[in-house]
């Protein structure tokens, strides 16, 4: 028989418990700040 | 606005430019510019800070990352901006989360949770327990035994991993209840890999199914790779082979599409077990000696290692003692150079 059946499952498929998904950052963006901005002062002057 | 004001914003806006063109190394220096040229605007500072951490945050320079959301966190407290400091305590979460402050995250995974509650902001929240349950996912994970199997870890370890599947089923009703598709993807995928920690393989097939529904509706490869990755794993522990030799080979065509030589050998070596473990040792082989050739092409010689153990065995199995006694010798040269003790001794049964 194989060796390989007498290491755990979990060494020869992969090592770290499954491939997680992308972490989810928080976005703060300076154009969309900037515009929001420059509109707002546009629409103070009409 | 004065000239000095212009330039740190165009800097800003360029570093933002930048980033999103996945050029993190050139958008941290360019933010980092409009900081030395400074603003009295602080929105725009907190957004360079933001955008600082999360740019060292993807270049994995995460104690610089820490750095900047700390900053930018100290900075929106400062001036009472309660959306702000909800997203810098949420990016300091992620980031404290991969250096392994797991309690500290927790504070921060709260404090994201609290505000967002308090503003009545359902995307923000939804947000905040995704990152409570991959804090707790990962909490989990560090608590498990080295080379135990799924399953079989510590109850420390269980009640971390418990606790991060209430987080995602939590964030699963709310990100059903906002229509977010992405977001239900990536929950699914993630609560598959906790069900299949917990040892729960049959709900881990089910998450890991609705997550490869998802990759495929938004034509995300990645992700649909991923997916089948994890319910080969899944499959093998629930003893159906054929069927994780069938996600494994979607998992090789989608490595390969992606030009992932790592994930390929990675595929390639999952095979190469499930073969082995069908006792088809032919196919076994082939598939091993394939990792093989990716290893030594990457210069990875822990799999290169793995790759002739592997083909020791199969031979062994085939009868082939010549052939066998070849890769253990050439698995015993690798284990002795990478100090793989434990690989050494295998090697010598």
């Amino acid at each position: 028989e194989a060796k390989s059946s007498a290491i755990a499952s979990s060494q020869i498929f992969h090592s770290d418990g499954g491939e997680m998904e992308p972490e989810t950052m928080e976005i703060k963006s300076v154009s969309e700040y900037f515009t929001k901005m420059h509109m707002g002062s546009v629409m103070s002057r009409q | 606005m004065d000239g000095m004001e212009a330039s740190c914003l165009d800097l800003a806006l360029e570093g933002e430019r930048l980033c999103k063109t996945g050029d993190y190394r050139a958008g941290v220096s360019t933010f980092e510019s409009a900081i030395q040229v400074g603003t009295e605007d602080l929105q725009i500072l907190s957004a360079i800070y933001s955008q600082l951490g999360n740019a060292y945050f993807h270049l994995q320079n995460y104690n610089k990352a820490l750095e900047y959301h700390r900053h930018d966190l100290t900075l929106t407290r400062t001036i009472g901006d309660e959306l702000g400091e909800a997203k810098a305590s949420g990016n300091l979460g992620n980031t404290l989360k991969l250096l392994g402050r797991y309690d500290e995250a927790l504070v921060c995974c709260q404090r994201h949770l609290d505000i967002t509650r308090a503003i009545y902001d359902k995307v923000g929240q939804a947000r905040a327990l995704y990152n409570f349950g991959n804090v707790y996912h990962a909490k989990g994970k560090s608590s498990c035994w080295t080379g135990a199997e799924p399953g079989e870890f510590p109850e420390e370890a269980r009640i971390a991993l418990r606790k991060a599947s209430q987080y995602y089923e939590a964030n699963l009703c709310l990100v059903k209840e906002l229509g977010d598709r992405a977001a239900l993807g990536r929950t699914y995928g993630n609560l598959g890999n906790t069900y299949y920690l917990l040892g729960d393989f049959e709900n881990a097939v089910g998450a890991h199914e609705k997550r490869l529904l998802v990759a495929k509706e938004f034509g995300d490869k990645s992700a649909e790779r991923r997916a089948h990755c994890n319910l080969g794993n899944a499959h093998i522990f629930l003893g159906q082979f054929d069927v994780a030799a069938g996600h494994y080979k979607r998992t090789l065509q989608l490595a390969r599409l992606l030009k992932d030589r790592a994930v390929e050998a990675q595929a390639c070596y999952s095979l190469g077990n499930t073969y082995t473990l069908l006792q088809d040792y032919e196919r076994a082989i082939d598939y091993h000696l394939k990792h093989l050739v990716i290893a030594q092409d990457l210069n990875d010689r822990v799999g290169e290692g793995r790759a002739y153990w592997s083909l020791g065995n199969a031979h062994t199995a085939l009868g082939n003692h010549e052939q066998a006694m070849y890769f253990a010798e050439k698995h015993l040269e690798i284990a002795k150079e990478t100090k793989d003790k434990s690989g050494e001794v295998t090697a010598r049964m």
